[in-house]
């Protein structure tokens, strides 16, 4: 007679009709009432606060003289940061840092594959178009793969350009290089998704809408098994393959992990995202940052990751963005060779991309956490892996840094550090910040902030 | 494997070097005999085409004198030994400057022991990188020279190489996974749409050292697996009327069950839509005691349907479930306790038997026909009795399932991979889903599987790079599918493969020769030509809509398929690939007609055109197509740089090396408005460090120059007159794209060779290397005896030893 009257799948049905709150409001009371016992309930029962790792890249470079703040410490809005007003007390500007190892050093052209695949590496990449691809690990994978297990996604990686599909991209680099800035270990690139819809249904489900809470429990116990499956088939391979073939599989099998990870990962959050679900690729590139940037926000809302990389495009993309009335591509102008026409489209667009950002730091300003806002518990660096578009070069580099840091950075300030100071440095202070504490990271020499 | 390593960190030095083994740099030569071009020095100032002046506009061939009959080894002593101690010792002998060391190739056999090396010396020496420009200078003869002795050492060198080559285990790509899933499933649906791209190595995006699968595309795949065996797979849904505890009647509640603690029935009224058969399915438990388990009667009606004995307890409760007629309207279906138990005397829990009933559900009507695609039917060959027991629903499935996993994964299965599939089967009946959500679960099983996502080659020896063998039949129709049709072998081909017939040379031929004839044989056109001719770049590009208000969506599409269909047209019709250099025909739509000038073409489809007039002398051949002159351009202007290159890779595989760093682009037109763009280019070669590569390029694209940034005839480039006149390399004058295409013409087995290492490549998946160097010749030289059909091409390589063996890894 000890029958419980309440069995798991009246539960789950209980799930699927929950309301979307702000994350932390919603997960504090409820949520323990409920039973979940997610890492970011026991944070907010807790007192901590959550924070979030945001990198931005934008390619070829910046118009330095309209970039860099006139002054140290407080400073008046460059021309391109003007559209950053409203957050204006919300984010820094670091200068004077480098990417040593963006530079050829003996490896000849290619700056733009080498920008972005030391950009948050601080490694040097092998000069190939192909079969070998070799690079470092970036700062967002490592810190996934030591926070991956607090939420659903370790990490989530976007942009706004496809990868490219045939050729060598840049002087005999592989497109590797130049459209991924999330590397996974030496020899992976992190693949991004560039469909806003897409990245929704990664995020929330394949769109059955309607699928009840008990038919999505079978669903995840069948992909499990199925996964299961999948695993012995490769391991009876494992053994009649080659060293190389074999690292093939291994991709296979960390994607199988993965996935079961996630399955394995109950529902900690009610957050329903219903009624945002984007159509598909808005053809204005404006408004496609836009909604991707959404998809950013929705994700740190609900918790799904607190890891982001976001390419405003490829580096040396050579988009015209029509938009604002520049016919000519990006790249072809940001070799400007000091011509004032060509100077004066560069800052346009750097101008146009920061205007973006202005819209995602607004938006995350807004979201509600608790007593403080999604902005405040995030560290948001945006920037480019070249100075000057014209000379390539990799030092004294444009980075902002947006965001309180979880209560741990005090923006508004323009640093100043002495050019060149390895940019990893920065990235060994904003691991300390996410809990992921190390002495070292790529090129680093010590700490930043 | 010295000079496999070679290769690997140089992928572009075989077909550099081979074009110059074949008869020295290709672009400079026509000063030369067509089969014997010879390179010419190329200092950077002789290199400038504006200050060479000495080069006759149109040089007569000289014929080489023959060839006396003199030793190999008396030559290396008589030219290339004194020349290494003259113009190499200084930097490479005592020291070993960029870390190449000379100082133990004495003789002759040095160089069949290292190869790799002496091949990118000979390769240096012959397009005059070495030696560098400030150093003595050996005469063109002297090169020459150096050139022919190593061109004979090294096919001595490499016919010693026994080597097929291995590919990486390659997984199927975006286009193969589509294609796959079309021609296994017939569906018309491209899951791979989603998948993020695929990595290019090579050129192409078949190659498997660089194809990787993220955990993101391992999402993907599991959730296209779902898609794809639910579109294909047809689950019988069946209206369900569901009846739980507030919607029974009959008993009291209990426990959150109805509990009959004495005989009495749980009931519920349904309403059955029509006459037919339908599943009563009751989830029961019960208090055991006494001799016997609670018997439950289930009744329709008055009609005693069938007597459960209820094992079940509290904690595990069970579906009790049973077929049965009913006849339309309104009809109770009810639960019946009927062996009440009670004897106070037996111990607490032995002594009171009860029924207690959770739910009741009604599913149907079932027999309603449905509409099953050929795909279903055809996979569900065997379709089970509707009373079958579980051992026939296991042979049923196995039955499907065994077939299914033959053709998704290439091969027979093993019967330990069958017991796994059907593991999948089981899952699903287990929870009392219908017999075809097993099938659809097993599906999505095949298709996550790496025998499905991958290529899957396997050797008893993986890592003995000694150890060569010929592929099985089945791992052979495997790389002939994917090569001529990027997709799974048909069924017609698993004959051949599942008899042990299909590796005969006579027989594999025959099905290759079917094969291209086959509708599927396009993807060697979407997929290879595109890839080759950088086409799929052409999506991403657009020119300014003010320069270029022509250009539209509809315009973009047409150029692509007028190259896409020349390209199917040679194929289909197995015509020469020298069509590709020069032909007089083309395809054309309304909006390509009017770019080309061409009367009386209307509506979007496009239509062979045989040119004529003045049109004849500006269009035919791939360079003039306007996709080819619109990708090869910027935004606003043309780029002579950009297509002299794209000629230059595309067709002598001999593109120039990436500019050094630092270099300045062009300068703007508002920084000299006065300057034509030939002036800017001109001035930006007076740089000699930008001279040598762009006196490769720049003259192919001037002669281009008729040909604005959307492939459009024009004469005058905004205020200045076009100037289509070129100098080559070797100071060889030509103008406009009739005169380009003669040289192009003359050099066509400079373009055969380019075109075979592309072709091969694309097929075996891997870079080509040092030992492959014997398969390209034998593929040009069959090519050559063919007319240069593309047939002959295929043939070649689907019959030579790396397309047919392969052998162990040599990875560290």
């Amino acid at each position: 007679m000890s029958r419980k009257s309440l069995d798991r799948r009246t539960f789950l049905r209980g799930l699927g009709t929950a309301v979307a709150l702000p994350l932390l409001d919603q997960m504090l009371p409820t949520a323990q009432a409920a039973g979940a016992t997610g890492a970011l309930a026991k944070n907010a029962a807790a007192k901590v606060r959550p924070n979030r790792m945001v990198f931005m890249f934008v390619p070829n470079g910046m118009h330095m003289a309209d970039w860099t703040p006139a002054t140290e410490g407080a400073f008046e809005l460059p021309w391109i940061m003007q559209p950053l007003k409203n957050v204006k007390s919300d984010f820094s500007v670091i200068s004077g840092l480098a990417q040593h190892n963006a530079q050829p050093l003996g490896d000849g052209g290619g700056d733009h594959a080498r920008s972005g695949a030391a950009w948050l590496t601080g490694a040097h990449p092998r000069k190939t178009s192909g079969a070998d691809i070799k690079n470092g690990i970036s700062v967002d994978q490592y810190a996934a793969q030591r926070l991956g297990a607090l939420t659903k996604f370790p990490s989530l990686e976007i942009g706004i350009e496809a990868g490219n599909q045939a050729g060598n991209c840049d002087s005999g680099y592989s497109c590797a290089y130049s459209s991924s800035i999330a590397w996974r270990g030496e020899t992976t690139p992190v693949a991004k998704e560039v469909n806003p819809r897409a990245v929704f249904e990664r995020l929330f489900g394949n769109g059955q809408d309607g699928e009840e809470a008990v038919s999505r429990f079978q669903r995840d116990r069948y992909r499990k098994s199925i996964l299961d499956f999948a695993l012995d088939d490769a391991r009876d391979l494992q053994n009649k393959l080659g060293t190389r073939d074999r690292r093939k599989l291994d991709e296979y099998f960390t994607g199988i992990r993965e996935i079961e990870q996630r399955l394995a990962y109950v529902e900690k959050s009610n957050f329903q995202a219903g009624g945002v679900r984007p159509n598909g690729t808005p053809r204005d590139v404006g408004e496609h940052i836009r909604l991707m940037g959404d998809m950013m926000i929705l994700a740190f809302q609900a918790d799904l990751t607190r890891v982001c990389t976001f390419m405003l495009a490829n580096d040396g993309s050579n988009r015209s963005y029509r938009n604002i009335g520049i016919n000519e591509g990006h790249h072809e102008i940001s070799h400007h060779g000091r011509s004032a026409d060509k100077l004066e489209k560069i800052r346009q667009i750097n101008r146009f991309h920061v205007e973006q950002l202005a819209y995602v730091l607004e938006k995350m300003k807004a979201t509600r956490e608790g007593d403080t806002n999604l902005l405040d518990n995030s560290m948001v660096v945006y920037g480019a892996g070249i100075g000057d578009g014209d000379r390539h070069n990799h030092d004294d580099l444009p980075v902002l840094l947006a965001g309180g840091g979880a209560g741990t950075l005090k923006p508004g300030q323009h640093i100043k550090a002495a050019n060149p100071t390895p940019m990893c440095n920065l990235f060994v202070s904003m691991l300390g910040r996410m809990n992921v504490k190390t002495d070292a990271f790529g090129d680093s020499s010590g700490g930043l902030l | 494997m010295t000079h496999r390593r070679f290769a690997h960190a140089q992928p572009r030095a075989l077909c550099a070097a081979s074009l110059l083994l074949a008869g020295g740099g290709a672009w400079r030569a026509s000063s030369a005999p067509p089969q014997k071009f010879v390179p010419i020095q190329t200092s950077p100032k002789s290199a400038h085409p504006t200050q060479n002046s000495t080069a006759k506009p149109t040089a007569k061939p000289t014929l080489k004198p023959a060839t006396k009959p003199i030793t190999h080894e008396q030559l290396w002593t008589r030219d290339v030994l004194p020349f290494v101690d003259k113009y190499c010792a200084s930097c490479h002998i005592g020291k070993a400057k960029g870390g190449v060391s000379l100082k133990d190739f004495r003789t002759p056999d040095a160089v069949f022991k290292d190869a790799a090396l002496w091949e990118r010396v000979a390769q240096n020496v012959g397009d005059g990188a070495m030696p560098p420009p400030g150093s003595p200078q050996p005469t063109a003869q002297q090169r020459r020279d150096f050139v022919a002795w190593s061109e004979s050492a090294l096919s001595k060198a490499q016919g010693k190489i026994l080597d097929p080559g291995r590919v990486t285990l390659r997984r199927l790509n975006k286009a193969e996974y589509d294609a796959t899933i079309r021609d296994l499933f017939g569906l018309d649906f491209h899951p791979a749409a989603d998948f993020p791209s695929d990595d290019v190595g090579e050129g192409f995006d078949n190659i498997g050292d660089v194809l990787s699968i993220s955990p993101l595309l391992m999402e993907k795949y599991l959730s296209a697996a779902e898609q794809i065996s639910e579109k294909v797979i047809s689950v019988p849904s069946r209206a369900k009327a569901h009846y739980e505890t507030d919607r029974l009647e009959g008993a009291g509640l209990q426990d959150g069950s109805r509990f009959m603690s004495s005989t009495a029935e749980v009931f519920a009224q349904h309403n059955f839509t029509q006459d037919g058969e339908y599943l009563v399915r009751v989830q029961a438990w019960a208090h055991q005691a006494g001799g016997e388990p609670a018997r439950m009667k289930l009744k329709v009606g008055d009609k005693e349907i069938k007597i459960f004995d209820v094992t079940a307890v509290a904690d595990k409760p069970q579906v009790y479930e049973e077929k049965v007629t009913a006849a339309a309207g309104k009809t109770r279906v009810a639960a019946g306790f009927i062996n009440d138990f009670y004897d106070e005397k037996l111990p607490e829990g032995r002594r009171d038997r009860n029924l207690a009933v959770d739910w009741i559900e009604v599913v149907g009507p079932l027999n309603i026909a449905r509409e099953l695609s050929p795909s279903h039917k055809k996979i569900i060959f065997r379709e089970p009795a509707p009373d079958a027991t579980p051992q026939q629903l296991t042979e049923a499935a196995r039955e499907i399932v065994t077939r299914l996993a033959r053709r998704a994964w290439r091969r027979p299965p093993q019967p330990s991979e069958i017991e796994r599939l059907l593991r999948a089967v089981e899952m699903a009946r287990k929870d009392k889903e219908p017999f075809e959500r097993g099938i659809q679960l097993a599906m999505q099983a095949i298709l996550v599987s790496p025998n499905f996502l991958f290529r899957v080659e396997l050797d008893a020896e993986p890592n003995n790079p000694k150890a060569s063998r010929f592929l099985t039949d089945h791992e052979l129709a495997t790389r002939l599918s994917y090569f001529l049709w990027s997709s799974t072998p048909d069924e017609k081909l698993d004959w051949w493969s599942d008899k042990g017939a299909l590796s005969k040379p006579q027989n594999l031929l025959h099905q290759a020769h079917l094969m291209l004839k086959d509708a599927r044989s396009q993807a060697l056109t979407d997929n290879f030509a595109a890839q080759w001719l950088h086409l799929r770049m052409l999506d991403q590009l657009s020119p300014d809509p003010d320069a270029f208000p022509v250009f539209t969506d509809d315009l973009r599409d047409a150029m692509k398929a007028e190259t896409l269909a020349f390209f199917g047209n040679v194929v289909r019709e197995d015509r020469s690939i020298l069509e590709f250099l020069d032909a007089n025909y083309s395809f054309l739509n309304e909006p390509l007609a009017k770019l080309y000038g061409v009367p009386n073409i209307s509506g979007p489809q496009l239509r062979r055109v045989t040119f004529s007039g003045e049109t004849a002398k500006r269009r035919g051949g791939l360079v003039t197509q306007a996709s080819i002159l619109t990708l090869t351009s910027n935004p606003t202007r043309t780029s002579p740089v950009k297509r002299g290159k794209w000629v230059l890779e595309q067709f002598w595989n001999a593109a120039p090396p990436p500019p050094p760093p630092g270099v300045p682009d062009l300068p703007g037109a508002t920084v000299n408005p006065n300057l034509s763009l030939r002036q800017k280019l001109e001035q930006h070669r007076k740089n000699p460090s930008c001279a040598s590569c762009h006196a490769r390029m720049d003259g192919i694209g001037f002669s281009l120059e008729n040909y604005d940034a959307t492939g459009a005839w024009r004469t005058k480039d905004g205020k200045f007159a076009v100037d289509t006149s070129g100098t080559l390399a070797d100071g060889t004058k030509f103008s406009g794209p009739v005169q380009l295409k003669t040289i192009l013409k003359a050099r066509k087995d400079v373009f055969a060779r380019c075109f075979a290492e592309k072709l091969l490549t694309y097929a075996i998946g891997r870079g080509l290397t040092t030992a492959d160097k014997r398969t390209v010749d034998a593929i040009v030289e069959q090519a050559k005896t063919k007319n240069y059909r593309f047939s002959s091409l295929i043939d070649a390589i689907v019959l030579s030893e790396p397309f047919r063996k392969k052998r162990g890894d040599d990875a560290k």
